[in-house]
């Protein structure tokens, strides 16, 4: 077998690292991802989740590391990969009905004059149909549980027809039959070879969840599947107190900049 | 001559005019002036509206009162620099002065502690500022009356309005409404939710300079009609009332361009009446005025809409209160149907009212046709009977639904059945009475009565 | 042109036509520079714009109506504007789907045009006239008032108005302090976010007033911000912070004069320049927080190796 055989990892980070304003956020973080997995990222708040998932989207700077893409640079397989953000990252007020949220999944592959027509507009009934609220297209996106925003979302990220999909807290402030449902929802996906990556906040629930799991505190502390990674030593350390000598020293760095 | 008809267009100069005369002159439009001054209205008014629709949904109300401010300086300058009133040197040199405050406030929050809020506050006046600064050296240099055309762009003086402006606006809002026709999806996008449109791959920077460059252009154009201080009125208040009353963006559109462009219109029409009076806060008001009735009466968010709908939310309840007593009174007798009469003393004691509230009430159901009143006694109509029969069944089966399903005791349940009574729909009961299997008994050992009969 | 030139002569020429001006753009700058630290701090500068053009139409009301050149009557009227504003804003923005920028946007606009629709009908019968809104009447100080120390009764008055303010924080040094960084705990320990609020609002209504007429209206926010960013960016302690503050006043205050005198432009706009090129200083060369520095450590190599470990 030649390397070219080795099927190339969905998501591939080396040696990433982000600072905000010279407190490390993330440092020397390696990860790959094979391809049709299904990924829980865990870790205490602050430890850099959402940032891990933003930088690899481009929306957050490193100063260290690389990532790749399905082998490549992400610019070039942008379209590849879908964004489901946090929810609290968008207006809810904002005039914009349930319909017009998933249509904008459609928009990576229009560009940017290409007007949207009706093979755009069955694609997201079709994604609207996926997660249950197809009745609800016409609706004000303001009017609707937060159970129902999350699925709005993961329409939208349906309808990019992406192979990598990248998640932020899907499940946050969302009721236990609507997470039942998603969950489903994602393993079907996951089973049509895609490949997911999800940031959750809930231990018990993400055993159960993902195959692969990645325990990360500022930088990784196990990556590997489920049952392996799993295990109460490795726990211990990535949950276990706050300011591990790193941080400390990593804070008394920011403060004298020497 | 343009400057003579400009003259002509400013009815201070003319002192014995009576305002009905005015009104005819503004109507039939006969001044070229006047003319001009509509024109340029109406084109400031509609991009100003499409404009402030996304300055709206996306917060930055205080950003486009900052950079309007900003451009003052780039104004003068342009001024300076063609020793003339030349739009397109005035033009340029705002809208650099406008690129400059906008970055200015970028680099203030990005390399220090600074936030937005104060960052816009610093750039607005130091800028505004420099402006006056400006404006009063060109003054003191060049004498008081080349400035005129100058003070027209801090109160708005539409009347001053000439060909070269109006061209020059036109081709800024013919560019403005191109530029949106083709790239509106990305640009909703971006305002909806800008991490999205990054990780689609749209040019997410190249968009928002190109935003910012055309508000700068807006507001530009603006300047002469509304003045720098109110600029940012027009690009707020029409946006403002079409979001109260629509739910989608491209509704939304519409209706701020619509409404930006009736007041500024208004707001010509009322400098037009008056003498030497700036332009500027007459379109401002006309739009506070349009976007004060909007939020009264708005059909969907109106606080008057909201009111009317709460009173007769109020009276529907109280009024199925009291049908819900009658017919109470009347079970606990064992009598049913209309036509059986009850003594208002009893109904009053069933509801602990006194008498005269009582009968208040009982003249009310009375006008609704619900009740019949003869002498001391009061019986219900068909109507009257039918309605109370559905509040008491609702109100049985919602608490049948929360002791059985919710595990309420069924000491709990009364109060909220008392609530929810009031808003089931048929289809809820409907949906309750199958979820249920058709019951007959309340958890008290009431009977359920069935669906109302004719 | 020599430094003595530059910098001495024009104040030995005109110093006691403009010692009065000069003492009056202090005491405005530094009163409003103490209330706009706590604008800065609490993320609300912009609240201070929109009260400083929402009191045009109380005090033009107040003019019309009294007639009266005195401050009493502008002090009401601008108080009671200030609270129609700050209502009308709760109203536009807590009810509706409108949000908070927005709704300032909308109030203080609306009400600065019908002050200025005010001014400009009855101009004439009042010393208020737009000019004056958009300058300030600080260069007209000296020509009618009666003179106290050297200083008009106007000076005088904006002293005082210092002196209060200065008090007042200092008096109520840590409820402001507490309840600016951290209300939730500010409430946990008997004080009041929303009394302290109020009395912020107070305290920025009147320094408000006293500089509109100094400084016109668009300017205010300039002498509420400026000091406080400035300061801010060169340390880390609140009080020391005020003290900057009072500095950049001064400095601002003299310089502006400078320029008045060396350009023939009115004292307030020239005010806010100066203030403004010691921000821009500040933000270069600050010790602490400064481009420069920033710019200088970001290049280090040390930092990257740390951060590796």
């Amino acid at each position: 077998m030649s390397i070219e055989d080795v099927e190339v990892p969905a998501l591939e980070i080396h040696d990433l690292t982000v600072s905000y304003q010279k407190k490390p956020v993330l440092y020397g973080v390696d990860m790959a991802v094979p391809a049709g997995s299904m990924v829980g990222i865990v870790g205490p708040n602050g430890a850099g989740k959402s940032t891990l998932i933003k930088s690899v989207m481009g929306l957050v700077q490193f100063s260290d590391g690389w990532v790749k893409v399905f082998g490549e640079d992400l610019k070039k397989n942008i379209s590849r990969v879908g964004y489901v953000p946090q929810r609290e990252s968008v207006d809810w007020d904002f005039p914009v009905s349930v319909i017009d949220v998933v249509l904008m999944g459609c928009y990576g592959r229009l560009g940017l004059i290409r007007r949207s027509g009706k093979e755009e507009k069955e694609k997201a009934y079709a994604a609207l149909k996926k997660v249950g609220l197809e009745a609800y297209g016409k609706r004000q996106i303001a009017n609707l549980s937060g159970g129902q925003q999350q699925r709005v979302f993961l329409a939208r990220a349906l309808a990019q027809e992406s192979d990598l999909y990248l998640m932020d807290e899907p499940f946050a402030g969302v009721d236990a039959a609507t997470e039942s449902a998603i969950v489903e929802l994602l393993r079907e996906i996951r089973d049509q070879g895609k490949t997911l990556i999800v940031v959750h906040h809930d231990l018990a629930s993400a055993r159960e969840y993902f195959d692969m799991m990645l325990l990360l505190n500022m930088r990784v502390v196990a990556f590997g599947k489920t049952e392996e990674v799993f295990t109460g030593d490795l726990l211990q350390k990535t949950y276990g107190g706050r300011l591990t000598v790193l941080s400390e020293v990593a804070e008394k760095f920011a403060k004298d900049g020497n | 001559m343009a400057v003579h008809e400009a003259a002509a267009a400013r009815i201070g100069e003319i002192v014995e005019t009576n305002p009905w005369d005015q009104m005819r002159r503004f109507i039939t439009l006969s001044d070229r002036g006047l003319r001009l001054s509509l024109i340029g209205a109406l084109l400031f008014g509609a991009v100003c509206g499409l404009l402030g629709s996304f300055i709206v949904v996306r917060k930055m109300a205080l950003f486009g009162d900052a950079i309007s401010h900003a451009v003052l300086p780039g104004v003068a300058l342009g001024f300076l620099w063609s020793m003339s009133k030349n739009p397109v040197a005035i033009l340029i040199g705002a809208t650099l002065a406008g690129l400059a405050g906008s970055l200015l406030v970028e680099a203030i929050k990005r390399t220090t502690r600074i936030k937005q809020d104060a960052a816009l506050g610093i750039v607005l006046a130091s800028f505004f500022a420099i402006g006056l600064c400006i404006i009063r050296i060109i003054q003191n240099n060049e004498g008081a009356s080349k400035i005129t055309g100058l003070k027209s762009y801090l109160f708005g003086d539409v009347a001053v309005l000439d060909r070269h402006d109006v061209i020059t606006m036109g081709v800024v809002v013919i560019s403005t409404i191109i530029l949106f026709g083709l790239l509106y999806r990305p640009f909703l996008a971006i305002s909806f939710d800008r991490q999205f449109a990054v990780s689609i791959g749209f040019p997410v920077r190249i968009l928002e300079a190109l935003f910012q460059m055309f508000l700068a252009f807006a507001i530009v154009i603006s300047l002469q009609a509304v003045g720098v201080v109110l600029v940012s009125a027009m690009l707020v208040t029409p946006a403002a009332t079409a979001y109260l009353l629509v739910d989608r963006m491209h509704r939304m559109l519409w209706i701020a361009m619509g409404v930006g462009m009736l007041s500024a219109i208004t707001g010509v029409f009322f400098s037009f009446l008056g003498s030497n009076l700036p332009t500027g806060p007459f379109m401002v008001l006309s739009a506070s005025s349009i976007f004060t009735m909007a939020y009264l009466f708005s059909p969907k968010y109106g606080r008057f809409t909201k009111w009317l709908r709460y009173r007769a939310r109020v009276k529907k309840v109280r009024e199925e209160n009291a049908l819900k007593s009658i017919y109470h009174v009347l079970e606990s007798r064992g009598l049913e149907g209309s036509g059986n009469a009850i003594l208002i003393k009893d109904l009053a004691s069933h509801r602990k009212m006194s008498k005269a509230e009582i009968v208040k009430e009982i003249k009310r159901m009375k006008r609704s046709g619900l009740v019949k009143l003869e002498g001391g006694n009061v019986s219900l109509t068909t109507e009257g009977f039918n309605k109370a029969r559905s509040v008491v069944r609702n109100h049985r089966l919602w608490e049948l639904y929360l002791t059985n399903e919710a595990d309420y005791a069924s000491d709990h349940v009364h109060d909220d059945a008392e609530k929810v009574e009031h808003f089931l729909s048929e289809k809820d009961v409907a949906e309750l009475e199958s979820y249920l299997n058709y019951p007959q008994e309340d958890p008290h050992g009431k009977p359920i009565p069935g669906r109302a009969s004719a | 042109m020599s430094f003595y030139q530059i910098f001495i002569e024009p104040w030995e020429r005109h110093a006691s036509a403009y010692w009065p001006i000069l003492a009056m753009a202090f005491f405005v700058t530094a009163a409003c520079g103490l209330v706009g630290n706590y604008l800065v701090l609490r993320r609300i500068s912009l609240v201070g714009d929109a009260i400083s053009h929402s009191v045009l139409p109380g005090i033009a009301i107040a003019f019309i109506l009294t007639g009266s050149k005195s401050e009493a009557p502008m002090f009401v009227g601008a108080l009671v504007a200030g609270v129609i504003t700050t209502l009308i804003i709760e109203m536009l923005h807590s009810r509706t789907r409108i949000k908070q920028d927005a709704a300032i946007g909308i109030t203080f606009s609306t009400m600065f045009a019908i002050g200025v629709i005010l001014i400009s009908l009855h101009g004439s019968h009042t010393d208020l006239d737009l000019d004056c809104v958009l300058f300030g009447k600080l260069d007209f100080l000296s020509s009618k008032e009666k003179i106290i120390m050297g200083l008009p009764g106007v000076a005088l008055t904006m002293g005082m108005v210092v002196l209060i303010v200065g008090g007042l924080i200092v008096l109520f040094y840590k409820e402001l302090l507490v309840s600016s960084f951290d209300p939730n705990l500010a409430a946990t320990i008997g004080i009041s976010p929303r009394l302290v609020h109020y009395l912020l609002m107070c305290m920025l209504s009147v320094v408000v007033v006293s500089a509109f007429t100094s400084v016109g209206a668009i300017l205010v926010i300039a002498m509420l911000i400026l000091p406080a960013a400035t300061s801010y960016l060169l340390t880390d302690k609140l009080w020391v912070m005020m003290m900057f503050s009072l500095i950049h006043s001064l400095m601002s205050a003299v310089g502006g004069v400078h320029l008045a005198i060396a350009f023939k432009i009115p004292t307030a706009p020239s005010t806010v320049v100066c203030g403004m090129m010691l921000f821009v200083a500040a933000w270069l060369f600050s010790p602490t927080h400064g481009l420069i520095r920033f710019w200088i450590r970001s290049r280090s190599p040390i930092e990257k190796e740390c951060i590796k470990i």
